[in-house]
């Protein structure tokens, strides 16, 4: 399935005394309290690497990791320009397969080796390379050629 | 031929160091290659030996050249030789059948085997350098000594080669090593019938482990082998391919698979001239595995998906702003280009256009309705991303059946008012075909223009296959298969989802599907002959005269074909070229495939 990294939660920890310092100054908020609204608006701004690691922490965290939405986030926010409207884009991307698999199949390749390093200590995401329509129009045109080839035609075949 | 001869010789040599590293690292004990054909003998021996199987052809021969039958058929039939594999014993054995090692006199024909283990011996000053001799085999009585002229190479020396460091041998005059050769030159041909009864024992020829200087002459001997066919001069070009198959399983990768596809397919020309029916494209036959080879060679190279996203990047430009499209595709195929483009459209500011597709493919042998079923899996696709999708699927044995009419349909005009359709037609790899009849391009053409088409997509093989004469597209057919056959060998695509093993069977349904096109071009002729490549050029005049004008291929397709190419394991070695507006997708410096664009004449409107 996805990257299994084993390096955990640190990345979450190092989130938790901002999120902390957000929600009371003088007390430490563990991760368990924050409640699934805030810890998805917090997954919204992490990278790729970031929420593969989530995704590792616990079943419940794994189960918002792989929402659809931070993952749409994912991969159009270095997009240039989305090709079209976004309820275009997502009605057809969800219906092929969703942007967690898109990611992982068809934009992860292409990304610069240094992408695929560890993003530095710091919990800054290192830059990505912006993505123009072209290379847009490749990785769209993969998934569907890649849901294409595993799709099994029902033999439904009603009318004409 | 000379500058082919040297280019081949760089191809040649590029392989073989390959198969040279590898050679270099099994030097320990058994001979790698030898013991791949039976024969266990340790690399250190392998002097001696050869030592003894010289003098051992020398007795043979001198006896033989006698009228000392009984002896040779003694060894034929008679003596008993315990475990021929281990060779040093064995050659020992025979030779104490002899007497006397004779002296060196002119030997009387030898084998082809034998024929190659001379060479290696020769006395090259040095025993580091490999040396390449330049040999015609085909060609009479004509060979002095200074035919042939011996370069060293730079190159190191390959350590499973048979080393002449003995101090014996550098005591044989030069001269009567020279006169050996010449008579090798003059004798291949009848040796491998006569010497056949004389060394019966050693039936499997010993192959000698010089990968350098056989992939030389490999390709030597093919082109020996097309001369000889085409001079209509049976008898050697069947020697002739007998050695190439020999010569080839001393080659590694990708050479030694060409040169076996390129033997098979003369051997197949030499025994059967009369048209064959199993050989082209053209049986019922054939069709049943093309499309399971097709979808494997779709997998495991870059070329069909390069043709696919070019050609459809035109398409989408060409339908830009248009609500009603049509695309007609000469060869549907599984389909595996529709895909992409209706996902495009689908994403397309202010929405999808209604779709319409039209495939054309050849009858099936087994009556399955192949094309149906297609249809039915796109119009599930299409259903998925909310695409109007409309399928219509026809079968023609040949594309030149098609009238207009059958494929523009009944409204294709204007309904209620609203614009006629867009129409795109797309061919992949079926142009060439219709070559093999005449007039019939240009009649499909014709129909093509007829249905006042967008724009016209056209992918083919960038070389020339269907030169006048046999030499021509062999040698043509040579260089393009080599190339393509390196480039398989680069790797699988990394981006597929198939595990390791499914790569590797990717890469040989690959070579199959190659395989059967080459034996196309070299075995088939007339009608049969449908693998008829022509390079652009040669389109470009076609498509003028039937009334099309190019149209030039955008940057958008150039940069999507680009990274397309990151995704296959060879990545560095694809190229991606813009031509006079067509794009070219090639390994290394030789162009492979074309995909251009084209729109009816504006003139002629």
């Amino acid at each position: 399935m996805k990257r299994r990294s084993v390096e955990g939660p640190e990345e979450e920890k190092s989130k938790r005394p901002r999120s902390a310092e957000v929600a009371a100054p003088e007390e430490a908020v563990s991760a368990a309290e924050l409640g699934e609204d805030l810890l998805l608006e917090v997954l919204k701004r992490a990278d790729a690497r970031t929420l593969g690691r989530a995704a590792c922490v616990s079943r419940g965290w794994r189960r918002l990791a792989e929402d659809e939405r931070l993952w749409e986030a994912v991969c159009t926010r270095d997009w240039v320009k989305v090709p079209c409207g976004k309820q275009q884009l997502r009605a057809v991307v969800l219906a092929l397969g969703g942007f967690r698999r898109l990611h992982s199949l068809y934009i992860l390749p292409f990304l610069a080796p240094s992408a695929a390093l560890p993003s530095p200590m710091t919990g800054r995401p290192h830059p990505q390379q912006r993505w123009g329509k072209d290379e847009v129009q490749l990785s769209l045109s993969l998934l569907s050629i890649g849901f294409f080839e595993k799709m099994i035609p029902n033999n439904n075949r009603g009318g004409a | 031929m000379k500058r082919e001869r040297q280019e081949t010789v760089v191809a040649a040599e590029t392989e073989d160091q390959k198969g040279k590293a590898r050679m270099e690292a099994e030097d320990g004990g058994v001979d790698e290659l030898l013991a791949a054909l039976g024969y266990k003998i340790r690399s250190t021996d392998m002097a001696d030996v050869a030592q003894k199987l010289e003098q051992l052809e020398m007795a043979m021969g001198s006896s033989a050249a006698a009228n000392d039958d009984a002896l040779l058929s003694h060894l034929a039939s008679d003596a008993v030789h315990y475990n021929p594999s281990d060779l040093s014993t064995w050659v020992d054995t025979i030779l104490s059948e002899f007497n006397a090692p004779s002296p060196p006199l002119p030997p009387p024909p030898l084998s082809p085997a034998t024929l190659q283990h001379h060479f290696d011996l020769h006395p090259a000053g040095t025993e580091q350098n490999s040396t390449i001799t330049t040999v015609d085999i085909p060609s009479g009585p004509r060979c002095p000594a200074e035919a042939y002229h011996l370069e060293p190479l730079h190159a190191p020396a390959v350590t499973g080669r048979i080393v002449n460091g003995s101090d014996t041998q550098s005591e044989v005059s030069p001269s009567s090593r020279d006169r050996k050769r010449m008579k090798l030159c003059t004798s291949p041909p009848s040796s491998s019938s006569t010497t056949d009864a004389a060394t019966s024992p050693a039936a499997l020829p010993v192959v000698v482990v010089d990968t350098q200087e056989s992939g030389i002459r490999l390709v030597h001997a093919l082109m020996a082998c097309a001369e000889a066919v085409q001079q209509d001069n049976l008898k050697v070009a069947d020697a002739l391919v007998k050695q190439i198959t020999v010569l080839a399983t001393s080659q590694g990768g990708a050479m030694r698979k060409v040169a076996g596809y390129f033997a098979e397919a003369l051997a197949r020309r030499i025994y059967r001239p009369q048209p064959a029916r199993n050989l082209g494209g053209s049986t019922l036959d054939f069709a049943a595995f093309d499309d399971m080879l097709h979808q494997h060679f779709y997998e495991s190279c870059p070329y069909l998906k390069f043709a696919h996203f070019t050609a459809n990047q035109a398409i989408l430009e060409a339908f830009a702003g248009c609500r009603r499209v049509h695309v007609v595709d000469l060869g549907m195929r599984e389909g595996l280009q529709w895909p992409a483009l209706l996902q495009a459209l689908a994403l397309r500011p202010g929405g999808p256009p209604s779709f319409r597709l039209t495939g054309i493919g050849p009858p099936q042998p087994d009556h399955s309705d192949a094309l149906q079923e297609v249809g039915w899996k796109l119009a599930q696709f299409a259903d998925t991303i909310r695409v109007d999708f409309r399928y219509r699927g026809f079968v023609a044995a040949s594309l030149a059946d098609l009238e207009p009419y059958m494929l523009l349909g009944p409204d294709a005009g204007d309904i209620d008012g609203e614009e006629p359709e867009a129409v795109a037609v797309n061919s992949v790899f079926e142009l060439h075909r219709l070559l093999a009849r005449q007039g019939a391009l240009e009649k499909v053409l014709g129909t093509i223009r007829a249905m006042r088409p967008r724009i016209v997509t056209v992918v083919e093989q960038e070389a020339n296959h269907n030169g006048e004469t046999f030499l021509e597209r062999f040698t043509e057919a040579l260089h393009y298969y080599s190339t393509m056959f390196d480039s398989l060998e680069g790797g699988v695509s990394a981006a597929s989802d198939a595990a390791g093993s499914g790569g590797r069977r990717n890469q040989v349904m690959s070579e199959v599907y190659l395989g059967r096109q080459i034996c196309n071009v070299v075995a088939c002729e007339g009608a049969e002959r449908t693998e008829r490549h022509e390079a652009l050029a040669q389109w470009r005049v076609r498509m003028g005269r039937a009334g099309f004008e190019p149209v030039p291929i955008g940057s958008n397709a150039f940069k999507q074909a680009s990274m397309l190419l990151a995704l296959f394991a060879g990545g560095d070695g694809y190229r991606v070229e813009e031509r006079d507006g067509s794009l070219t997708l090639g390994w290394h410096t030789r162009p492979l495939i074309t995909t251009s664009a084209w729109r009816i004449t504006s003139a002629a409107c």
